[in-house]
């Protein structure tokens, strides 16, 4: 039940930033028996050698996904073609070979986007056609998959049940795979926001309005609850900052972020961004206990944040995000 | 060439489509729904098709898709987006497309009745109230002006609001009423309230958070063809957009809405054709390209 008090505690100091800073100074962290590890891996560009650096990750972070149902799930938004709006194609297609590698016995892409209806279009736009071969035979429009009710777990939210789609309710494992990029309306979206994507559009609508007015971070903090086998594989290596996750501008970064613990991985991220985590509303709410996505409580392996970090532009509303 | 109910004939593979009628009879479901691509069927999907294959005459594939529909109704006049999910939604205008005497007269005027009291959370009375008893005094929307959205309990939207005045300016035509009247207008106003500055509109944010976004091919199609006889400088924009987005965009999706939006304006470029690299790749693609390229051959069982 202390889990619990926990989260309610998390949702009260959501309330002001200043609360939740607070909370981080006044109480002592209590790690976790096994810290999580995230990996920080340089990758200056999106080029061949992505391929490597993969079966690297994955290797790194003792996946055993043979014999197993790997879905990727990218972050596809928008059509433009040469912004930084979606995930990077050559990084997905990149997982996809190192998941095949590892013995997983399939591996699909799977995406719902929430403003565009004509998904393959979005992803040809996107250049995953291009990159990836027989793209529509191993992709799944997750906006128009069968799907299955599903109770939130924990009811961060008020939302008392979900249609999800059949595709990643079926996974053996989930591999969210977002951009790096600040947020107008939560901050940062990273790994967890990504799993907006598995709502599925065909019930929702265009936006998926429904978890905007159970509340963005509440929803957030229900969909991580509801996927229990995840992994994160974000793409900085360019990513976007200033008025995302549409209308930011390019940041170049270098680096691929990645981890079994979402919380963890995204908390880094923000570190990365030189934002907060602390005063990232979801974050807070889904953590059972601070430790998960304190800096000291996080495992690190590859490259050290302090080596790659590098402000991200805060639209004026999110200044106060910004790390001391 | 077929020949339809009235024995008029019926031009089926002029369209951009490389799905002929018979290959959407053969994607319908066991149940008499359609899929959107495969898998189980939804109301979306199976809406289009009906309306695709019934001026063929496909009488027997389209009479079981109504009975689906039929079947799916939902007790509150409304329909869902799939059979199991237990909450009606914008694709009841979809339905209420269909014309009465296919649908059945009673389920149609329930699905009329269902629009007419759906509308946007963020302009009903509890919701104002709550705003003003907590001190948010910047109104989402102006309140006098109630558009539809994709569910109810939450905000309107340019999409289901569009396909909403469609179906009840298709209602208005049989039957007039001040009622109808009311909403169409306010719907109106509402799509061009949210139109973009350079012309055309996308889902429904035009400037969030004071950035100015940009629109989409797709739903300034849709709220083109909603905007029928409007005059107005946002659907002369909107006219310029979507002839910009008809020569550029290859989405079939898009193309279909493009095209039946400049149509009711009179702004289709002389016979159009749809280039041959497009895909289409689901049911309502398909079903819509069959009810465009139909319409524009002047057979227009979608509109009417």
């Amino acid at each position: 039940m202390h889990i619990k008090l926990n989260r309610r505690e998390w949702l009260a100091a959501s309330a002001g930033a200043a609360v939740l800073a607070g909370c981080k100074a006044a109480g002592p962290l209590t790690a976790p028996a096994e810290p999580p590890r995230v990996s920080i891996v340089r990758v200056p560009a999106y080029d061949q050698s992505l391929y490597g650096a993969m079966r690297r990750i994955i290797e790194g972070h003792a996946l055993n996904v043979r014999g197993r149902n790997v879905v990727l799930k990218p972050n596809l938004v928008e059509f433009e073609r040469a912004t930084c709006i979606n995930t990077h194609p050559m990084l997905v297609h990149a997982a996809y070979e190192a998941f095949l590698a590892a013995g997983a016995a399939s591996v699909r892409i799977a995406e719902g986007p929430g403003h565009r209806r004509n998904t393959l279009d979005l992803a040809d736009a996107a250049g995953y056609f291009q990159t990836i071969p027989k793209f529509e035979d191993v992709f799944v429009d997750l906006n128009l998959d069968d799907v299955s009710r599903v109770r939130p777990r924990d009811r961060f939210s008020r939302i008392s049940k979900l249609y999800l789609p059949n595709t990643v309710l079926g996974a053996d494992l989930l591999v969210s795979m977002p951009k790096m990029k600040t947020h107008h309306l939560v901050g940062a979206t990273v790994s967890m926001k990504n799993l907006f994507g598995t709502v599925p559009g065909g019930i929702y609508g265009w936006p998926k309005n429904a978890l905007h007015w159970a509340g963005i971070n509440e929803s957030i903090a229900d969909l991580h609850a509801i996927y229990p086998r995840k992994f994160a594989i974000v793409d900085a290596i360019v990513g976007m900052e200033g008025n995302g996750p549409i209308q930011g501008v390019p940041k170049n970064v270098g680096v691929v972020v990645s981890g079994r613990d979402p919380l963890a991985v995204d908390a880094t991220c923000c570190r990365i961004m030189r934002i907060d985590p602390f005063r990232i509303g979801y974050l807070g709410m889904a953590a059972a206990d601070i430790a998960q996505i304190a800096e000291q409580g996080i495992q690190q392996t590859g490259e050290s944040i302090t080596s790659v970090a590098t402000p991200f532009e805060l639209i004026p509303l999110f200044k106060t995000l910004r790390m001391a | 060439m077929r020949t339809g109910d009235a024995g008029a004939p019926v031009l089926l593979r002029q369209s951009g489509s490389t799905m002929s009628i018979d290959a959407l009879i053969a994607k319908q479901n066991r149940d008499g729904g359609w899929p959107y691509v495969r898998g189980a069927s939804w109301t979306e999907p199976t809406v289009y098709a009906i309306m695709a294959i019934l001026p063929a005459g496909e009488t027997v594939s389209a009479r079981r898709g109504l009975d689906w529909l039929a079947s799916t109704a939902r007790p509150d006049g409304g329909w869902p987006p799939r059979a199991e999910v237990d909450e009606s939604s914008w694709v009841t205008g979809l339905v209420a497309l269909l014309d009465p005497q296919h649908l059945g007269e009673a389920r149609h005027k329930r699905a009329i009745d269902w629009l007419l009291e759906t509308t946007g959370e963020e302009t009903t009375r509890v919701f104002r109230l709550r705003e003003f008893l907590l001190g948010n005094s910047t109104p989402m929307s102006d309140p006098r002006y109630p558009a539809w959205p994709w569910l109810p309990g939450t905000a309107a939207w340019v999409g289901p609001t569009s396909v909403a005045i469609l179906a009840l300016e298709k209602q208005f035509r049989r039957h007039p009423s001040p009622e109808i009247r009311h909403r169409i207008d306010a719907g109106r106003h509402f799509l061009l309230d949210r139109a973009c500055d350079e012309g055309g509109w996308n889902h429904g944010a035009p400037c969030p958070l004071g950035y100015p976004a940009p629109p989409y091919p797709e739903t300034t199609g849709l709220a083109l063809a909603a905007l029928q006889g409007v005059r107005a400088p946002q659907v002369e924009r909107g006219l310029n957009a979507a002839q910009q987005f008809l020569a550029e965009c290859r989405s079939a999706d898009a193309l279909n809405w493009l095209r039946f939006g400049l149509r009711v304006h009179g702004r289709l470029p002389a016979g159009y054709c749809t280039p041959l690299e497009v895909t289409y790749r689901t049911i309502p693609e398909t079903s819509m390209d069959l009810l465009m390229t139909a319409a524009e051959q002047g057979t227009d069982t979608f509109w009417g």
